[in-house]
């Protein structure tokens, strides 16, 4: 394989070392010995023997291997991707005007970044998905469970507490409403012990911890295998202050979503990270935008932006491959992330009615 | 132009390698750059035996000029021109993407640069009957929306009465489609021309192009057909990770992984599309493609899109413009609609729709 000895992941050390003793590409490394190698290129056999694993390993040396298989094996077709996706599940938020924005909820296997002012329900809502996320699939949920990394400590136990309580409840009153005898035995293991304890937390300091946590979720990850969703909350805080050196700082976020996008896809799960809202000030006028610069704009797929309309709380998507751009309002209750109009939920979720027009209408009845 | 090797040429023996070692000439350049009579006085080898190895090591590794007109006919022959699907993207590319050409999508984020790879994606598949590699590194591939823009252009054609399931189109996989109209039938077929392959480190895009070059080496029987265009959305995710600090070798894989695309989109006549992130300068504020100045000599073509500003402004809508082009005069503009692309209600509202 005439493969240029640069495209490899090897040492950087290596590299060098092989390029001065003028190899250049992976055929010609590939009749040597390692202890052939090691003596021509002046290093040692521990490092002979890795770089020539490295490259056995990416060109086969069976080249009849590509006749049978077109192109390698994580390719698929879009039409088995679009077989995949209709059997895959959305989290939903219970505000049924934000699920239908989104096409069914917080899709799996994509990234989704929640930006919005202080106070205005980022960390309620990323508690509310990581209820909800466990919710069984006869009411319509994935029935997996989540991770929860917290940055800034704002995750209180008996805010998940209620919120769990209230799904529980709510579920309760749907499976009393159908006969059928699945909803009960769903239920019976839908508790809000096994809420809690299937709620995975940790605790990241700073961003070094973050970054760490990061690298280690896979292991965590291939021994718990329900896992459907990660939540970052406050993806931003760690990085915002005590950084000096900001291209190390967009080397390390452009790294670090790269890493959740890759978990994401192999693992099937939905990650969510929450950012802050920064002031930008441009032609005399100051704008409210999200924090950690121009280039995290493209870390997430999908981005959703809560703000503050005077006394309302809206949501717009600004940013997804798949649907409109479109901004609903919510409500945040004593039971949790809901609709503006408290009405019924029961899965499947139906196509409500504009929530904006119908708390108009509430005003002017006023 | 590598090691000094047995193989390379019948008359350098195992030997005579040796001797050339011994006095410090390794590789072929040292051997062709050499003085040869010093080197046949120093290892005691013949001096014509040299000389014919020398030569055949030229006849192997110099490559040729080229007369112009015929590069010119070549070009002719073989270059191809992809329409993308939205009409007005195509005037501004002079009618569509070029195979052998690196073109190149830029703009802040939600502009639409993954709606156009999308769209381009369909309209190979769909209406030129082309296979698409689609190598996807942010997760914005979505296939019901690829389904979606294909049922769009299939409606259309159904009025025309013109049906696009091409002789050799493998049966589509009709287990999960029994009971579905025409048009998602038939978008099926294009569906199946599409291969997606999901890279999230610059490696694993490497050898996803080395996998490419190994099947259409191998001639290996895609039963849909050579690859005509690959959509890469996008390149920056993968090399940003890399670029900055003090060691340089980031810049070396990004270069590594630009060559790989010129020499794929020019030995294998296909067009390659990239996306790029932008980020703003430091001094003046404004937007400009990232990856530096170093990748901006890659793709021959550079679209930027962004949103109309404005408040009378109506969503989708996307304003592409022109920044470096070998063809056309830089900085005309086009307006496009990112949410319907290249549908009939928008090419009827500009004139001359190629697709």
């Amino acid at each position: 394989m005439q493969r240029d000895l640069g495209s490899y992941p090897l040492a950087p050390g290596v590299r060098v070392k092989l390029v001065s003793a003028g190899f250049q590409t992976a055929e010609e490394l590939l009749e040597l010995k390692p202890s052939e190698l090691s003596r021509e290129v002046g290093i040692s056999k521990e490092e002979a023997l890795e770089t020539l694993q490295v490259i056995r390993r990416e060109c086969p040396v069976d080249m009849s291997k590509y006749a049978s298989v077109s192109i390698s094996g994580k390719n698929c077709t879009a039409l088995e991707l679009l077989e995949q996706e209709h059997t895959q599940g959305y989290i939903i938020t219970f505000c049924s005007a934000l699920d239908n924005i989104m096409g069914g909820g917080i899709p799996l296997t994509k990234t989704t970044e929640i930006c919005g002012a202080p106070g205005v329900g980022k960390t309620q809502l990323c508690m509310q998905l990581a209820v909800d996320v466990q919710i069984p699939e006869c009411f319509g949920g994935v029935a997996g469970e989540a991770i929860f990394l917290d940055t800034e400590g704002s995750f209180m136990v008996d805010r998940v507490v209620d919120l769990a309580t209230a799904c529980v409840q709510h579920l309760h009153l749907i499976a009393g409403s159908h006969s059928e005898g699945e909803y009960q035995k769903a239920l019976e293991n839908f508790s809000l012990e096994s809420i809690l304890s299937h709620i995975y937390y940790f605790r990241c300091h700073n961003y070094t911890e973050l970054l760490a946590q990061v690298h280690l979720l896979p292991d965590f990850l291939l021994e718990h295998s329900k896992v459907q969703l990660i939540v970052v909350d406050g993806i931003a805080f760690p990085f915002r202050h005590d950084f000096d050196d900001l291209s190390l700082r967009t080397r390390l976020l452009n790294g670090l979503a790269q890493q959740l996008i890759s978990m994401a896809n192999n693992h099937k799960l939905a990650v969510i990270w929450t950012n802050q809202m920064t002031t930008k000030i441009e032609k005399n006028q100051s704008l409210l935008v999200p924090a950690l610069g121009e280039s995290w704009g493209h870390a997430a797929t999908i981005r959703l932006i809560l703000h503050w309309d005077q006394k309302q709380r809206l949501a717009t998507l600004h940013k997804s491959p798949s649907q409109k751009e479109a901004t609903v309002l919510f409500d945040i209750t004593a039971q949790g992330f809901r609709d503006v109009v408290p009405s019924p939920l029961s899965p499947p979720v139906e196509p409500s009615a504009n929530p904006r027009k119908r708390s108009r209408e509430a005003r002017e009845e006023e | 132009m590598g090691v000094l090797r047995v193989g390379l040429c019948p008359a350098l023996t195992q030997e005579m390698i040796q001797l050339l070692r011994g006095i410090g000439i390794k590789t072929v350049v040292d051997l062709v750059s050499a003085d040869l009579e010093e080197v046949s006085r120093k290892c005691s080898l013949s001096y014509k035996a040299l000389v014919a190895v020398r030569r055949v090591l030229l006849v192997q590794f110099s490559s040729f000029p080229f007369n112009g007109a015929d590069l010119y006919e070549e070009l002719k022959t073989s270059t191809a021109i992809l329409a993308t699907g939205i009409a007005s993207l195509d005037k501004l590319l002079d009618s569509g993407l070029y195979t052998g050409e690196v073109t190149e999508i830029t703009g802040p984020p939600a502009s639409g640069k993954t709606q156009v790879c999308l769209c381009t994606a369909a309209s190979v598949a769909y209406s030129l009957g082309q296979s698409v590699l689609y190598i996807d590194s942010t997760g914005g591939l979505t296939a019901s929306r690829l389904l979606q823009l294909l049922q769009a252009r299939t409606e259309d054609e159904e009025e025309q009465k013109v049906f696009r399931v091409l002789p050799g189109d493998p049966k589509p996989c009709f287990q999960g489609l029994v009971g579905l109209s025409l048009p998602l039938l038939i978008g099926a077929g294009a569906l199946q021309r599409i291969h997606v392959v999901r890279v999230f480190d610059i490696f694993q895009m490497l050898d996803a192009f080395q996998d490419l070059r190994g099947s259409i080496s191998q001639q290996a029987t895609n039963a849909s057909g050579p690859v005509k265009i690959v959509v890469v959305d996008s390149v920056s995710a993968v090399v940003s990770p890399l670029l900055g600090g003090q060691h340089s070798e980031g810049l070396a894989l990004m270069m590594q992984l630009a060559r790989e695309l010129k020499t794929l989109a020019r030995e294998l006549g296909i067009a390659v599309l990239v996306t790029n992130h932008v980020t703003r300068e430091r001094e003046s504020g404004k937007l400009r493609p990232a990856l530096g100045r170093s990748w901006s000599f890659v793709p021959s073509t550079r679209v930027f899109l962004e949103a109309r500003e404005g408040p009378g402004a109506p969503a989708g809508c996307r304003v592409a413009s022109l920044t470096k082009s070998p063809r056309q005069p830089t900085g005309i503009q086009e307006v496009m609609e990112i949410g319907s692309c290249g549908t009939p209600e928008q090419n009827s509202s500009l004139e001359g729709s190629k697709s």
